[in-house]
């Protein structure tokens, strides 16, 4: 039983941090229905760029924990510029071409990403430090759970119910979902939809910027084409979810989590990336809308 | 690089103008045949300096059987292309043996040219293929993987006593191949090998497999592939609470292990050659001081030291042997009867060139990164 506990666990842990990725991919198609493929290297921009804060300001703390909240904040800042910068320079001039041109330059600026990373940090891994947050372990049973995945647990909770709120609570949550059903009859409403459209590359960004801070801090070893594995894995958790659909964003990342660890324990480790992309196809052959998908499929 | 050879070359031949012949002190011509340029340059210089540094200490001696040794170095760049046109200049060149080259795939490109030749080599390749055509000429100054497979077991089931093995590997044949050696000799051994697993490297997130191993209760993992999945297995490890003892394969050995690892890296082991700060011989140790000494900087690694030892042991075997025929030299290292006291260990061969006895050494990670040896 504790090994079934223990692989919830993680399986939890890894899902909070698609679920925050995947969040990114869900609300640009909400709105404007293209994948933005360049997300995946986003994330490992950032997890370059946190590390980079980190190294620079840590001296300045005593405490490591808060010089990880700052350069999560500064972070935070900059790759809110930088998704902002992608969406005016590299989608927003093919706003009216058809949506394959957008696909394409998504992929193109993915790949300026991962170049620039490689280009400004080189191209081997680099390490956040070992003691950023102190190796502590509690047991509940034979079971056990480590500091980071607590904090990386409940930071992401609080993250998405924080969106939560934003987008079903406030006005500019209101017009989100206008945006999101029909930009012409949202524009006629009087919603200024390039800044909507501004917001959600921000909020995207900002929730992949701190997925790929979790990831360094987690896994420690980053490189500059991690960006790929996880922006795909965190892809596929939009689609189980039902992409465009923000709650199914969140459940498809923490359901992708715990399917790939069940499976890698109770099955084949080997084999857990098959299942995955078995359990995908199955999906879109059987509820092409995925799990929360019904918003989708009135869109369309 | 290419214009100072040339241009050393051009010396030498003015000097053989200059100098009269009637000296009778015949000239022995040890060529290196080393990725001086490209990627693993660091190691193929360090090669070829240390190769000269041997020589000129040997010459200051009076040379190998009072003849002047001569080093002629071809770049090989660590292609197998390029092997395959620096073994040539240095046949027509009528060197009596090289040492070289780093790779094991530049040490089997020319393998058969120099075999032809009747030109000795001595390469420290880890592929078990190096020694499979067994070429009077070929001399491997390392061990093959599968040494390493048996020193592990050996290490394990006799000296830690340990009962239910786990072991992982990754995909790659190296790490395969090293993986499945291991779990055959353990096995060999009485050893209990409770999983045997293949992880995607790079994958990042072990913790299912590990929880998985977690409920196997094994004495000891051990992990074939490359230290950027090591050190990620043995942080999750310790994060999971796993209480098995860890054990890289020699892939582990590299400094950001302990990177990734964290604090976690205390307290692990890993099995390589060792390192050559370890190198437990006075004579090594000379030789190590004085190649900093001369180049103002550490040898690379010990894949140098081993390089080195190959050389020396052919020029043991010429001056026991007081001849300077390859054939006689090949025949006197195929049956040594008291192995040649290296650097890196005793040295002796078998008939298919491969050295017999292993160097490996097993090492314990100590809280400040250092390494303490545990077996040697």
């Amino acid at each position: 039983m504790y090994i079934f506990i223990q692989q919830v666990i993680n399986g939890l842990t890894i899902g909070s941090i698609f679920a925050l990725i995947a969040l990114g991919y869900t609300m640009v198609y909400g709105t404007m229905k293209f994948i933005n493929f360049a997300h995946g290297d986003l994330v490992a921009l950032s997890a370059f760029v946190g590390l980079t804060i980190y190294t620079t300001v840590v001296s300045s703390f005593s405490n490591s924990i808060i010089a990880i909240l700052i350069s999560l904040i500064i972070t935070i800042v900059i790759i809110s510029i930088i998704g902002y910068l992608l969406e005016r320079i590299a989608y927003r001039p093919l706003r009216k071409a058809p949506r394959l041109s957008a696909v394409v330059s998504a992929l193109g600026a993915g790949m300026v990403f991962q170049n620039a990373i490689m280009l400004i940090w080189g191209p081997n891994p680099h390490y956040y430090p070992a003691d950023i947050i102190p190796n502590k372990i509690w047991h509940f049973g034979d079971s056990v759970i480590s500091l980071i995945q607590i904090l990386i647990l409940l930071l992401s909770f609080f993250i998405m119910i924080g969106l939560y709120i934003l987008v079903n609570k406030t006005r500019t949550g209101r017009a989100i979902r206008a945006a999101a059903i029909n930009q012409d009859a949202a524009r006629l409403m009087g919603i200024n939809v390039d800044a909507i459209i501004v917001i959600i590359f921000a909020l995207g960004s900002t929730l992949g910027a701190v997925g790929g801070m979790f990831l360094g801090m987690f896994y420690r070893g980053i490189t500059f084409n991690m960006g790929w594995n996880y922006g795909i894995s965190a892809f596929v958790a939009a689609i189980i979810g039902g992409i465009g659909n923000i709650p199914g964003a969140m459940l498809g990342g923490i359901f992708l989590g715990l399917f790939n660890s069940l499976i890698a324990g109770y099955i084949s480790s080997t084999w857990a990336d098959a299942f995955t992309y078995i359990l995908l196809i199955l999906i879109l052959i059987f509820k092409p809308t995925g799990i929360l998908g019904e918003r989708v499929a009135e869109k369309v | 690089m290419k214009k100072k050879i040339t241009g050393s070359l051009m010396l030498l031949m003015v000097l053989a103008l200059i100098i009269p012949i009637g000296l009778n002190a015949k000239v022995v011509k040890i060529g290196v045949q080393a990725p001086i340029t490209g990627k693993y340059a660091n190691e193929g210089q360090g090669i070829d300096q240390a190769v000269r540094l041997i020589v000129e200490q040997k010459n200051a001696q009076g040379g190998l059987l009072g003849n002047k040794i001569e080093v002629i170095s071809e770049d090989d760049e660590g292609t197998a292309v390029k092997a395959a046109f620096a073994a040539k200049n240095l046949i027509n060149k009528k060197v009596m043996a090289v040492i070289g080259s780093y790779t094991s795939t530049c040490a089997a490109a020319p393998q058969k040219m120099y075999y032809k030749a009747g030109v000795l080599q001595t390469s420290d390749g880890t592929s078990d293929a190096l020694t499979k055509h067994a070429y009077w000429t070929f001399f491997r100054n390392s061990n093959p993987n599968s040494a390493e497979a048996i020193f592990t077991a050996n290490h394990f089931i006799n000296q830690r006593h340990y009962k239910k093995v786990a072991i992982l590997s990754d995909y790659s044949s190296f790490a395969v191949g090293l993986g499945d050696a291991v779990k055959k000799e353990i096995e060999k051994l009485g050893g209990d090998v409770v999983y045997y697993g293949k992880i995607k490297a790079g994958n990042q997130n072990f913790t299912p497999i590990l929880t998985k191993i977690k409920s196997l209760h094994p004495d000891v993992i051990y992990f074939s592939g490359y230290y950027s999945d090591g050190g990620l297995l043995r942080s999750q490890q310790v994060q999971l609470d796993i209480k098995a003892d860890f054990y890289g394969g020699d892939a582990n050995d590299n400094v950001d292990f302990v990177k990734l690892a964290g604090s976690a890296a205390s307290g692990s082991y890993l099995i390589n050659v060792p390192t050559p700060s370890l190198l437990p011989y006075d004579d090594a140790k000379k030789f190590l001081a004085d190649y900093e000494k001369k180049y103002g900087m550490k040898i690379p690694s010990i894949w140098t030291i081993l390089n080195v030892d190959g050389l020396r042991a052919i020029m043991y075997a010429a001056e026991q042997t007081n001849s300077l025929d390859t054939k006689v030299i090949a025949d006197f290292l195929h049956n040594m009867k008291k192995p040649f006291p290296g650097f890196t260990g005793p040295l002796s061969w078998d008939k298919k060139g491969e050295r017999i006895g292993s160097s490996y050494f097993a090492y314990e990670i100590q809280p400040d990164n250092s390494y303490k040896v545990i077996s040697k």
